[in-house]
């Protein structure tokens, strides 16, 4: 439980933390430590550096001005505490509380739980299900990619060795309707099933857009596309629909299948959270209206 | 949380407490009192010093190379590599330690169990996942870890023996060589006629359970730290995170071929240790010998995956289970078959027995079947070595039976609550078929109260009501009677015979204030708390005067330990004995400084009174100064042995009881389990501290929770170990225990001192078969049966998803 020897870099800006990642081949991100530190301890991590960015005061920040904007290293806690997410992103509020504990949420950040890449946890889900876009920053300069694009598998995603996540942006996710539901063993463990689901209605209460991200069930978060395209034209709250897009759900996916937790298993499962989902979007709308 | 107690009147408890109890008036103005912990201060600040506090000059640090194979033959090993890194300084393997006596498990006193030796570090072939095979020593933690990756070892993979009943074939490829089986002990025991009974029953129920692999698992893992020091012949100083400082003193001292008068213990403060550190381990013997080899003391701390993969593991149990009955639901008959599935290494001192012996042997519980058999074995396999962890064999023995007997209210369409109170022993003195004597209990009392604690007429209409919507509640109770104050007379009738005893201390000092060293060991029950509560009741002095030593071979008078619930007990017994010495001492001179009779004084927090004259007193301080220095007045034997005595105390079988009633929602769609409520209800006794019995029990459901649930060890088919981390391990948190609800009841014991009982495995025993119980309830309708803990969400779901099948005929596609 103690790590091998590794440098650590404590850069002054982004600028330099770019640098520092680019001068250490197979160095990591420290930004919250939540994961990588044990992952480290036990020696299934052995980066040659880290590169701390926890103190850049610039990547800590939260706008929400039209949509939102996280700096990376906001503290999973901060952004579960902030009165406008908990308003208008309440998707992301309903997911923080699942993601660890209030220890871990407090030295965990927002951006480290995306780039991370874990598949069974919360934050990369209810990216996809929010259409969020990241911002990276590197040594070949910036560029943004959507949440569909950057999750790749395991622990990995498109960011380049020497490239940084600097912030996630949210759209005004304003009128449509969400829900979130997760099997897990104990609260705060990664799921072995879970979904985030976001919803755009007509007047009438017909699905228009859908929305269907799952977490725990493949080797990373996916959108699970059939089930979006059995909502659309439903109505909102139709029982059936909510069943078979459940069933729908897992179709065309490889199903993670380990010593834990079979593929049968998740199949059940994630048919059960995604129809609870959606009906649960359907009766918090019905709530509010 | 709730607590409410009820107090039974002792004469309700037969004739024979009277006759047997060695009870004398005492005014109690401790026990019995909610007093707040006096070492919690201490431990929530932040002064708690454990093992990894300890620290010695020049000390070096070990990381132990271990076998990533179940079954595995070395061939050879190179440290070359790991010798080389800056700050490693020596590599011992198990060749560089054959200075070293083997440690031999002889079991317990009696025939049909098989010794077994090892070497503390494998030689010739490593027996599971994480045996170690070498010890690297270096300048710091991290560098050991750094020099233990670079240690070379060749092995050559062996068939691994991973099933208990395979390992029981005769073909079987054996685990340990030098014994010529696998099996270390097969033992069968039957009182009345029991194939008369199951003959003549009108009805027989027959289960099988699997009761799964859990540890203890505390958040402190185990460490050792030792010193050689090269004097006077040589002495061992070795500070250990154990329960048992002197009895791991008995046990390693020859091991390491020293007296144990040149080896001392000493346990600092332990964070936890549920019965996981009453086992002596290979670290506990390499430690201190590569500090002497080294010459350099030398630290291990260990790491969490140790922990899982390499410490103890238990409850591992094959059940089977048979009540015979009549028509009527009088149970007639019971018969099992416990198979321990026992891991590489027969565990120091207690072997796998722990399990397999004690889930048969108190097989008849709080039942009055006259006709009771059952059969062990104790197959190895190459998985980590079965040891004593709360709750012990008990566990699968009271799924098995609790279990079976709600599978026969169903079949006889009983209520399970009905059934159980028609076949329940009375509250007095009773003797078992196999030859147990309860002192005493609330059998049916307590299985009644439970029943009201979850307010099951109410309950059976709301589950009626919930199954009409679709929803899936069950109720389930588990009455129990837990073996406690582990003494000599219970260790026998436990069928693993040794002497077990413990001794006290009481020393006024000159001053007034006391001083008590025990062999008993807290790691969290409290002893500081209550053996001053009892002290300063026996002595008659305020409970802040009093201190409690322990857990130090050089300071403690010589004692057994503290598991098998048996501290209360014997604690209380073995300070009585001395104090009522001390007191009588004490008693004498304050009539001699007051010139009033013995038989007139009165001791009261410290202060002696003369009765009926007011004002007449003299404080504990000046009695003990006179004690000490008064000359030729003072009485002979205080002349000579001053005020301090020490006793012993060996007592008679006690037996705590109670019942545990969970009441879950199962969703038949995930398979998750929700507890809704769990109550317990606890008669440990005469209870010494509410605070402390209701921090026992709770702490013990919890654990139940987590053996009913979430925590299983788990081999792959090739026995590679998959549960090596606490994302793995799973064990309940706050989120995952509801409040409990618990209650009371105190039945004093008819045979100890004081009328106690011990409280430390209770809720671990009876609440996991009342949670199988009521998700088997709960899911009745698909008839469904549960055959294994843990419950995991997988394999509920997976029944009810064949049940589902079954129900709608072959698959649609």
């Amino acid at each position: 439980m103690k790590p091998p020897t590794f440098d650590y870099v404590r850069p002054a800006s982004v600028a330099e933390a770019i640098d520092a990642l680019a001068a250490h081949p197979d160095s990591k991100v420290l930004a919250g430590g939540q994961s990588l530190i044990p992952m480290m301890n036990m020696r299934l991590a052995r980066p040659t550096a880290l590169v701390d960015i926890g103190r850049l005061d610039e990547l800590a920040g939260i706008e929400a001005n039209g949509s939102l904007r996280v700096g990376a290293t906001a503290r999973q806690s901060t952004v579960l505490e902030n009165e406008q997410v908990g308003r208008r992103w309440p998707l992301i509020t309903a997911a923080l509380v699942h993601v660890g504990h209030p220890a871990t949420r407090a030295r965990g950040t927002f951006g480290g739980s995306i780039a991370h890449g874990e598949p069974a946890s919360e934050l990369p889900a209810v990216m996809l299900a929010c259409d969020a876009r990241f911002l990276l920053r590197g040594g070949s300069g910036e560029r943004e990619v959507a949440a569909d694009d950057f999750f790749v598998g395991h622990y990995t995603t498109v960011l380049a060795d020497d490239e940084l996540l600097v912030q996630v942006e949210v759209p005004d996710p304003a009128g449509s309707a969400w829900g979130f539901g997760e099997i897990v063993r104990r609260h705060g463990d990664y799921a072995l099933a879970g979904a985030a689901v976001r919803l755009a209605v007509d007047g009438d209460g017909t699905v228009e857009e859908a929305r269907v991200a799952l977490f725990g069930v493949s080797g990373r978060p996916i959108r699970a596309t059939a089930a979006e395209e059995h909502l659309l034209g439903t109505r909102l709250g139709d029982e059936r629909a909510a069943a078979e897009a459940g069933r729908a759900a897992l179709s065309g996916t490889e199903v993670t299948d380990d010593s834990f937790v079979s593929a049968t298993y998740r199949h059940d499962a994630a048919a059960a959270v995604v129809e609870r989902a959606l009906l649960e979007a359907a009766l918090r709308r019905r709530g509010t209206n | 949380m709730t607590l409410e107690s009820t107090a039974t009147d002792p004469a309700a408890t037969s004739a024979a407490s009277s006759a047997t109890t060695p009870q004398q008036p005492r005014p109690a103005r401790y026990v019995g009192r909610p007093v707040q912990r006096v070492e919690d201060p201490r431990l929530l600040s932040g002064q708690g010093r454990y093992i990894d506090d300890v620290a010695l000059p020049g000390m070096l640090h070990a990381a132990f190379v271990r076998s990533p194979h179940a079954h595995a033959r070395i061939v050879g090993i190179d440290a070359t590599e790991a010798l080389a890194v800056e700050g490693v300084v020596a590599v011992y393997t198990g060749k560089d330690l054959d200075w070293l006596a083997p440690m031999v498990s002889a079991g317990p006193m009696r025939e049909g169990v098989l010794a077994q030796s090892r070497s503390p570090l494998a030689v010739e072939v490593a027996r599971h996942v994480g045996d170690p095979v070498a010890v690297v020593l270096a300048r710091s933690p991290y560098l050991a870890e750094d020099g233990r990756d670079l240690v070379d070892v060749e092995w050559e993979p062996l068939t691994p023996v991973l099933d208990p009943f395979a390992a029981l074939h005769p073909d079987s490829p054996l685990v340990d060589e030098a014994l010529g089986t696998n099996n270390i002990s097969h033992l069968e025991q039957s009182a009345g006629d029991v194939d008369t009974a199951f003959a003549e029953a009108d009805h027989v129920t027959r289960i099988r359970f699997h009761s799964g692999r859990s540890t203890a698992a505390p958040i402190e893992c185990r460490g050792v730290v030792a010193e050689y020091e090269d004097r006077a012949g040589g002495r061992f100083n070795v500070y250990s995170s154990t329960q048992m400082p002197h009895l791991l003193r008995m046990l390693i001292a020859p091991v390491l071929g020293v007296s144990q008068g040149q080896l001392s213990v000493k346990a600092p403060d332990v964070g936890g240790a549920f019965g996981l550190k009453c086992t002596v381990f290979p670290e506990d013997i390499v430690v201190p010998a590569v500090a002497r080899m080294s010459g350099r003391p030398v630290k291990w701390i260990e790491d969490r995956w140790e922990d899982l993969a390499a410490g103890v593991h238990s409850k591992d149990m094959h059940c089977s289970m048979e009540i015979a009955a009549t028509a009527d639901g009088t149970m007639t008959a019971f018969r099992g078959h416990f198979v321990t599935d026992s891991g590489a290494y027969s565990s120091i001192p207690f072997t796998p027995l722990v399990d397999s012996q004690v889930a048969g042997v108190y097989l008849s519980s709080c039942y009055g079947v006259q006709n009771v058999a059952y059969s062990i074995d104790n197959p190895l396999t190459n998985k980590c070595q079965i040891g004593a962890v709360r709750g012990v064999g008990w566990v699968p023995g009271q799924l098995a039976r609790e279990v079976a007997i709600d599978q026969l209210a169903r079949s006889l369409g009983k209520d399970p609550v009905e059934l159980r109170l028609q076949n329940m022993i009375g509250p007095e003195v009773y003797t078992t078929p196999f030859g147990q004597t309860y002192d005493g209990g609330s059998y049916a009392a307590a299985l009644e109260k439970a029943r009201d604690a979850v307010d099951y007429p109410a309950f059976r209409q709301r589950q009626a009501q919930a199954r009409a919507d679709g929803r899936y509640l069950g109720v389930g109770f588990s009455p129990f009677v837990e073996p406690t104050g582990w003494g000599t007379a219970s260790a026998a009738a436990g069928g693993l015979p040794n002497g077990f005893f413990d001794t006290a201390s009481v020393t006024v000092e000159p001053d007034g204030s006391v001083t008590v060293t025990t062999g008993l060991h807290s790691h969290g029950q409290g002893h500081e708390t209550t053996l001053a509560q009892v002290t300063a009741d026996e002595l008659g002095v305020a409970m802040d005067s009093v201190r409690i030593v322990f857990g130090d071979t050089d300071s403690s008078v010589f004692g057994m330990g503290t598991y098998a619930s048996r501290s209360a007990v014997l604690g209380f017994g073995s300070i009585q004995e001395s104090a009522v010495q001390v007191r009588d001492r004490l008693v004498r001179l304050a009539a001699a400084m007051l010139e009033a009779d013995d038989a007139d004084i009165e001791l009261v927090d410290g202060v002696a009174a003369v009765k009926g004259v007011p004002g007449k007193t003299v404080p504990l301080q000046q009695i003990a100064l006179f004690g000490y220095f008064g000359g030729p007045a003072r009485p002979e034997d205080v002349q000579r042995d001053g005020l301090t005595a020490t006793s012993g105390y060996n007592p008679g079988e006690t037996y705590a009881n109670g019942c545990a009633a969970a009441v879950v929602e199962v969703d038949v769609r995930t398979g998750l389990v929700s507890i809704e409520q769990l109550a317990a209800v606890e008669d440990c006794g005469v209870v010494l501290n509410p605070i402390i019995v209701k921090g026992q029990v709770a702490g013990a459901l919890a654990n139940g929770i987590g053996v009913a649930l979430l925590e299983d060890l788990a081999y792959e088919d090739n026995g590679e170990f998959v549960s090596g981390s606490l994302m793995h391990y799973l064990y309940p948190s706050t989120t995952e225990v509801p409040d409990l609800t618990l209650h009371s009841i105190e039945t004093p014991s008819a045979v100890s001192v004081g009328g106690v009982k011990g409280v430390g495995e209770a809720g671990t025993i009876s609440a996991p078969a009342a949670i199988v119980n009521a998700v088997m309830d709960a899911l009745s309708p698909f008839g469904i049966v549960i055959e294994k803990t843990p419950m995991t969400p997988e394999y509920i779901r997976g029944l009810v998803r064949a049940a589902e099948a079954a129900a709608t005929g072959p698959a649609r596609s």
